[in-house]
């Protein structure tokens, strides 16, 4: 029988409709499996892609891990020790009584837009963190009253009080210097002044950077470089044995590393960082408010067998919110040591034995590997645990961090000196501590013994508190061809710095 | 008597010892499959870990007992959601014969047209990672397997004299459909629930390894081989093991199913 017409349409419609499934997987399958390429080009293998590339407006680490030193600059930038140095402004001078900045800024930045770097934008884009940004980092910026262009090459800011933070928060995201006219699109079109121009973004998949060849300072080596981003620990490894890539930026799966080790065609640099794992709890519950809870959960967990375990013993054991890098690090594991009997009582005392516990994950290595750890150890000390895992970065930010619709949480905090930007009651922490604030508002305003000395207090007050559980500090572990060059040892900036990388 | 056909036996035997191991991690497994026992990571077998142990210090083999739960479950859901909607979908295309018939089949066809797995990593990205996804995708994915093969039987079963005698003494669709119809195309929906039982088992499996399945630490023969990479060089047994009993629930349930289709089907046991 011959097919009659609407048979035939159906059936092509069927036809249609498979040809396009098939097409977008071949599409994905061609991009993910492109070569690096020749020697002017370079592909970095990462995990968290960024949610957009605005973090202006949007929250998350993998933007400025991206965009900023590389893209964006800052007026002022930190070197490999941590030590401020110049950026855009070639010097700075800072008044008697603390409050009044002059900057002397470089005449021949150019930004990608073609506009010339002048100390309006560096006003424009000052005031801007104050109008227009919506993330919880802009509340750095609160202390400047007033920012001039005193003439095209010099900038004056004034602060309401002394502070010891905002210069150095003027070498993170927020110090990003933007173009007046180049700001309409910064979720898909930035516009920097840095040594790359942002080239494309393959969602799901990479995000492409080309090298400004009209930057105002030394251009970098490679023409182009290719962030890649990997959800899967071992496809990451693979990667770069296959050759797709050429870094592993950071190693998801430390137990394979000896395949890497074992083999002269590759590196492995192993560094500290920034990346304080944090199980955080959700302090505005009731459950948690009582300080039991929050002490009973830090001492059920054998810090040393869960980073043994879930991150094959790499990393260190911290105690608080401050890395070793930092001046005021005090290690602090002492604190809360495991006990588990200890633990159970305090469980007991405060209600929380027997309790169900959500635990809600971001779908990344680190987290799903220790949560696991996490779930077992607590549980042991009469918690019942019940792990959601949430997709990262979308549904994390939203549920989590966004709403703040959690009991636990994990995931590496990686900005800079965050202690007071991560526990404070508007952050997803939601931690409402006078005395913590009282700490860090008295290191801000004081000279440099009295930052250090309040820094050290309020560190050991969120130790004391319990006001998370900090299960050990990320190392830097990278690996990469043996033929590149100029990869960071340590990772304590918010940049992966791309300017330095050569062959 | 008709004779029990080796398929059919070994099939049988398999998917009991599946089913027997599952009841019994209900009460009883060497370990406990969940708990994280650091000082004992990565342990070679050995008499108290016939298996051995993972990263995390867990025993394998109890990990492999309570996972055949998860395999079943999924299963069961699956070919349970495929069979409910695809069973009546086909009788209905049998019965309802010009355009609306068509239009269940040929929209039969479109969802034929999307591979398995694709769909259900749809539903994990829209939805969310859960058995629950992963089970409801898979058996989606089923319905146009079973909708396709209880049409063909339902068309067979409307030609007989019984039916036709039933529509003739002005027997309702319905009753028709449920009294004479469903009755006699059990057979195939048995022999189909055994087939889709062995792809929804691979497909579980895929699932959680590719991270839209089951989530952790519910054992998961799949998740089990995803977090075994790590170690595929330094402990491959660690994925060799659940391999093996992937393998062999799917030979299991395959097996099943091509016995109990050489039982119920009289051209087969005619040509024997």
């Amino acid at each position: 029988m011959k097919p009659s017409f609407s048979t035939r349409a159906v059936a092509f419609l069927a036809a249609a409709a498979l040809l396009a499934v098939t097409a977008c997987s071949a599409g994905s399958g061609t991009s993910s499996g492109s070569s690096p390429g020749g020697d002017q080009n370079l592909a970095i293998g990462l995990v968290a892609e960024p949610a957009s590339l605005d973090f202006t407006t949007t929250d998350g680490a993998a933007i400025p891990q991206v965009l900023l030193g590389n893209v964006y600059e800052t007026l002022v930038k930190q070197d490999d020790s941590g030590k401020i140095v110049p950026s855009l402004a070639k010097s700075w001078t800072v008044s008697p009584d603390r409050k009044t900045y002059t900057f002397d800024l470089v005449d021949n930045a150019k930004f990608t837009n073609d506009k010339q770097f002048t100390a309006n934008d560096a006003v424009f884009s000052i005031n801007r963190v104050k109008t227009a940004w919506t993330t919880s980092l802009k509340a750095a910026m609160d202390v400047v009253s007033q920012a001039k262009a005193l003439s095209p090459t010099q900038l004056q800011v004034t602060l309401a009080k002394p502070s010891n933070d905002w210069l150095f928060r003027m070498t993170t995201r927020i110090g990003a210097m933007f173009s007046e006219s180049g700001v309409s699109a910064l979720a898909t079109a930035p516009v920097g002044s840095g040594p790359f121009k942002f080239s494309k973004w393959n969602r799901g998949d990479s995000i492409v950077m080309v090298r400004n060849d009209n930057y105002w300072g030394s251009k970098p080596y490679f023409q182009q470089i290719t962030l890649k981003y990997f959800k899967d620990a071992t496809a990451l490894n693979n990667a770069l044995l296959t050759g797709t890539i050429n870094v592993i930026g950071t190693v998801q799966a430390p137990e394979a590393l000896s395949q890497f080790t074992s083999n002269d065609k590759y590196q492995v640099i192993e560094g500290t960082t920034n990346g304080e794992v944090l199980l955080s709890f959700n302090n505005s519950l009731p459950l948690f408010k009582d300080i039991r809870t929050r002490q009973g959960i830090r001492m059920a967990i054998d810090h040393k067998a869960l980073l043994d375990t879930c991150w094959a013993g790499r990393g260190k054991l911290i105690g608080s919110m401050v890395p070793p890098t930092d001046p005021w690090y005090e290690d602090l594991t002492g604190v809360a040591p495991y006990d588990l009997a200890k633990a159970k009582s305090l469980l007991q005392a405060s209600g929380a034995a027997g309790k169900t516990l959500r635990l809600r994950l971001p779908t990344l290595p680190y987290a799903t590997s220790c949560g696991q750890v996490v779930k077992s150890q607590l549980e042991q000390a009469g918690l019942k645990v019940a792990i959601d895992q949430l997709e990262f970065p979308a549904a994390w930010l939203t549920t989590v961090f966004k709403n703040a619709d959690y009991d636990m949480s994990i995931i590496a905090h990686v900005e800079p000196r965050d202690l007071g930007a991560v526990f404070n009651a508007k952050y997803y922490t939601r931690y409402d501590d006078p005395t913590l604030q009282g700490y860090l508002a008295a290191a801000d305003s004081g000279d440099e013994a009295a930052q250090v000395d309040n820094l050290k207090k309020a560190a050991r007050r969120l130790s004391e508190q319990a006001a998370g559980d900090w299960l050990f500090l990320l190392p830097n572990l990278m690996v990469a061809d043996k033929s590149v060059k100029g990869l960071p040892t340590n990772a304590i900036t918010e940049n992966f710095d791309l300017s330095k990388l050569a062959r | 008597m008709k004779r029990l056909n080796p398929s059919l036996i070994a099939g049988g035997v398999i998917v009991a010892g599946i089913v027997v191991m599952a009841l019994v991690s209900f009460v009883w497994t060497p370990y406990d499959a969940t708990l994280v026992s650091p000082a004992s990571r990565l342990l070679e077998p050995s008499w108290s870990h016939w298996f051995g142990t993972d990263k995390f210090g867990r025993d394998v083999l109890s990990q492999i007992m309570v996972g055949s739960r998860t395999t079943l479950f999924v299963g069961v859901v699956a070919v349970g959601v495929a069979a409910v909607i695809g069973v009546p979908l086909g009788i209905l295309a049998a019965m309802v014969r010009r355009w609306p018939g068509e239009v269940i089949m040929r929209g039969n066809d479109l969802l034929l047209a999307f591979p398995a797995l694709l769909l259900a990593i749809m539903f994990g990205a829209v939805f969310g990672a859960s058995t629950l996804t992963a089970m409801v995708a898979i058996g989606i994915a089923s319905v146009p397997s079973f909708a396709r093969v209880i049409r063909s039987g339902a068309l067979q079963v409307m030609r007989t004299e019984y039916v036709l005698a039933a529509r003739a003494a002005g027997r309702q669709p319905f009753p028709i459909a449920l009294r004479h119809v469903l009755p006699n195309v059990t057979s195939l929906i048995t022999v189909q629930a055994s087939v889709s039982f062995a792809i929804a088992v691979l497909a579980e499996a895929a699932l959680s390894f590719l991270g839209y399945g089951t989530p952790p630490p519910t054992p998961s023969w799949g998740r089990m081989l995803q977090e075994s990479q790590e170690f595929l060089f330094s402990a491959p047994r660690l994925a060799i093991f659940p391999g093996i009993a992937i393998a062999i629930a799917v030979l299991g349930f395959n097996l099943l199913g091509d016995g109990l289709r050489d039982r119920f089907d009289p051209k087969l046991e005619d040509r024997r």
